[in-house]
């Protein structure tokens, strides 16, 4: 039934926007809206991981440039919520395609450590030269504008509007998976040289994902920071990289439903499970040794075979 | 019966590469394995060494079953393994070569220094140089030599000729002849003119699978008879 | 600026011994080890149960750092790293960052989430040419140039130093001969570990013990790691004081920047010198 759902994106996009409707109306809109920007963070990860074969260390660096991207603009230029998304984007993907040059030439462990490097060099810019513009450890408080109906700080609309902007990128990373590209992709990551011998420049299709995955990284930063007209440091520390990184895994790696629920579970562990287990922490690192020996295929990995 | 192989198969993930390999070896025999590129000798070769596992199929030495068994254990049962590419190690010198050689099978370093200075006198004044300063053919040499220590009763010698001058080869081929007398081998060997002169026996590999068993001498020494096999 | 150099080589110094256990175990077995931090971590936590809960003096509790050492990295080696051999390199990376966050979990529980400071055991300086310089900081300069001695000689001379030499060029060769490299890597393995641990030991007195220092420490490793070249032992040697040296100057500079530069280094080479793991 499972691996039905799978091949059928309109099906696939029915049940996401089915279940977390369901979900934010019988908990919270808030929260929900919450989980799905997380969501939408993973997806773009996932594209790294579980498409390209690469674990990158340092993905909260996108994240992060795409959240400050838009708070920058939010609080220095105008407060254009719309505009801010935009910018937040296009800040991710310049940082990515920028970084990218370097980093898609290297892979394993050195891809993650780089990435990882990155980051925290990231975290290090947002903190100490400039916080006259990045509000140094405190973050920054926004304000944004609305227009009518479109107003962010109604939660309903923040809900379907991040909801939509979750289908968005499912549908998207779904296409892209069945394109040309992304068979390349997948050729790739099985076995980069024999793709190589038969011509293909695979430098550029990594680094094509690559600034794909950052700039999702950032939509889900932009977003996190409209969310919570605010943005602060946290949006770019390089210890929680190890979030998104359980939630791929856990969800199950390569695919938007294995995405998306481990997002889903990882937000619900952290939000609910914190409130009965106080060693919460040491739960995930157990857990996450348990899914990197035993359940590497993750929570839809295992769904799908049914 | 020192070796027997029955009905091997050996797989590199879902693509099979052995059918059904089937060799036996015996005291004092000298076995060639012979076929073109990518027939699957040396695949054979580590199967048999403990590098691969098959995927079914025995491989029974002096009646013990060692299919499946880790390499380092088959090396210490009395199989050694002599490598392509004369595979030594190049950072350390000849005599750190055969140091740790001999030290998995407790054999006292003068003795070992001496199986290996017995089959080439030479190698005596290159005993504290890196083995990368050797030649090809003296590599190969301490290839072969080294594999002697321990007393071995088989060994899986893997394109030995390969590379060198005729000059070389002639030498190395006289040391295998020499070694003949104290344990049985397997030599993978492309070189025909060099299978004439070594084999008791061959298996003609093709794709995978035994093709022919030669085992008259006759035979084996006019190349010309079975080249086309190949 | 003397005091810069000075400064770099106790640095330098200590990310020597702390990386090449690291680097080691990079590659004999090409596994990523996040778990080294933690060990790491435990070195310098130990050291101070030591001092302030047994009131032992500096030398016995270092002794006891390392001494702890021993059993939990045997305990990693055994049921974590040995799993991981030969395996797709995510998995090794992220089950031992798992290990890294339990570990860190712990400390946090036991010890409560705040710095705690540990005192110079020495607290002397010597004259030397118009300025001051802390003993302390010379001991450790002292011992990491002692103990890359000890490792040269240890590699050089002795049997289980040559096959892991021998293992890190070509370890099917060395198991071909009917040695079990395995355990070799093992016993390596345990012995990065216990330098890991001293380098806890060492470098707590001159900072202080957070549950996140094993992380933060683990990066700067990487870097050493990666400038100087996986299993290298002399290119670790190096590339840790050259790093050491980058980190005390830009730290005079701009004090903050003193990591973050390193990061910028440890990039730069990986543009020049690419490895694929």
């Amino acid at each position: 039934m499972f691996s039905k759902i799978e091949k059928n994106p309109f099906l696939t996009l029915a049940i996401i926007a089915g279940g977390f409707i369901l979900f934010g109306y019988s908990t919270s809109l808030p929260k929900i809206t919450d989980f799905m920007i997380f969501c939408i963070f993973v997806l773009g990860f996932d594209l790294l991981y579980g498409h390209m074969g690469q674990l990158s260390f340092g993905h909260m660096l996108y994240l992060g440039a795409g959240s400050y991207g838009t708070a920058i603009f939010a609080a220095f230029v105008t407060p254009d919520p719309f505009l801010g998304i935009a910018v937040g984007i296009f800040t991710a993907a310049l940082l990515a395609f920028i970084l990218g040059l370097i980093v898609v030439r290297t892979s394993g462990a050195c891809f993650a450590l780089l990435n990882l490097a990155l980051n925290e060099v990231g975290a290090f810019m947002v903190l100490v030269p400039f916080p006259q513009w990045t509000g140094g450890e405190d973050g920054l408080s926004l304000f944004f504008k609305s227009y009518g109906f479109l107003n962010f700080a109604n939660p309903t609309f923040l809900f379907f509007f991040v909801l939509g902007s979750l289908l968005a990128v499912s549908y998207l990373i779904m296409r892209f998976v069945r394109s040309p590209y992304g068979m390349f992709l997948k050729a790739t990551k099985e076995n980069e040289v024999r793709v190589r011998f038969l011509g293909y420049n695979t430098y550029i299709y990594k680094l094509i994902t690559f600034v794909l995955s950052g700039s999702i990284a950032g939509f889900a930063g932009a977003l996190n920071t409209i969310n919570l007209s605010y943005t602060s440091p946290s949006l770019i520390d390089p210890t929680r990289n190890v979030e998104v990184i359980f939630a791929a895994l856990m969800g199950g790696a390569g695919n938007v439903m294995g995405a998306i629920i481990g997002g889903t579970a990882f937000m619900t562990i952290s939000n609910y499970l914190a409130r009965y287990i106080i060693r919460w922490e040491m739960f995930l690192g157990v857990a996450l040794l348990i899914f990197a020996f035993k359940f590497r295929k993750g929570i839809w990995g295992y769904l799908r075979k049914v | 019966m020192l070796l027997n192989v029955e009905n091997l198969n050996v797989h590199y993930g879902r693509a099979q590469v052995l059918h059904g390999i089937y060799t036996h070896v015996q005291e004092g025999e000298l076995v060639c394995m012979v076929g073109r590129n990518g027939a699957g000798k040396t695949t054979f070769l580590k199967t048999i060494g403990g590098f691969m596992r098959p995927s079914s199929g025995t491989i029974t030495f002096r009646d013990q079953r060692i299919d499946g068994l880790p390499l380092e254990n088959v090396a210490l049962k009395g199989i050694k393994y002599v490598f392509q590419d004369k595979r030594v190690f190049r950072e350390l010198t000849v005599r750190e070569n055969i140091e740790l050689a001999a030290f998995p099978v407790k054999e006292r370093m003068d003795e070992a220094i001496g199986k290996v200075l017995s089959i080439h006198p030479g190698m005596e004044k290159h005993l504290d140089s890196k083995a990368k300063g050797l030649s090809g053919g003296e590599r190969q040499i301490l290839l072969i030599g080294r594999a002697l220590i321990g007393n071995p009763q088989l060994l899986l010698i893997d394109e030995p000729t390969e590379g060198l001058a005729a000059k070389i080869i002639g030498q190395i081929v006289g040391i295998l002849l020499q070694m003949k007398a104290k344990l049985s081998m397997i030599v993978v060997e492309q070189n025909l003119a060099t299978v004439s002169r070594l084999a008791d026996r061959i298996y003609v590999m093709k794709e995978g699978v035994i093709l022919r068993e030669i085992a008259d001498r006759e035979t084996i020494q006019k190349p010309s008879l079975y080249e086309e096999d190949l | 600026m003397l005091q810069s150099i000075l400064f770099g080589l106790t640095i330098g110094g200590i990310l020597y011994i702390i990386a090449i256990g690291l680097s080691l175990t990079f590659g004999a077995m090409g596994i990523v080890n996040f778990a080294h931090g933690l060990i790491y971590a435990i070195g310098a936590y130990a050291l101070y149960t030591g001092l302030s809960w047994l009131g032992l003096n500096f030398f016995l509790g270092a002794l006891l750092a390392v001494a702890v050492s021993i059993p939990i990295s045997y305990v990693i080696e055994r049921f974590v790293i040995r799993k991981l051999y030969g395996q797709a390199i995510d998995y090794a990376i992220i089950a031992t960052y798992a290990v890294l966050l339990i570990g860190v979990d712990a400390i946090k529980w036991i010890y409560g989430p705040n710095p705690l400071p540990i005192g110079d055991p020495i607290g002397e300086s010597i004259a030397f040419l118009s300025l001051e310089m802390p003993v302390y900081r010379l001991i450790i300069i002292g011992i990491s140039f002692l103990i890359f001695i000890g490792l040269s000689l240890f590699f050089k001379k002795t049997m289980v130093g040559k096959i892991v030499v021998a293992g890190l060029q070509d370890q099917e060769a060395v198991r071909s001969l009917g040695i079990k490299v395995e355990k070799y890597f093992a016993i390596v393995f345990i012995l990065g570990s216990a330098l890991a641990a001293l380098g806890g030991v060492l470098y707590a007195p001159i900072s202080t013990l957070d549950p996140y220092m094993g992380f933060h420490i683990l990066i700067l490793c990487f870097a050493v790691v990666i400038v100087g070249g996986m299993g290298n032992l002399r290119g670790t040697a190096i590339a840790a004081f050259a790093l050491g040296m980058v980190m005390s100057i830009t730290g005079r500079l701009w004090g903050p920047a003193a990591d973050a530069m390193v990061y910028v280094v440890m990039a730069v080479v990986l543009i020049f010198r690419p490895i694929d793991v």
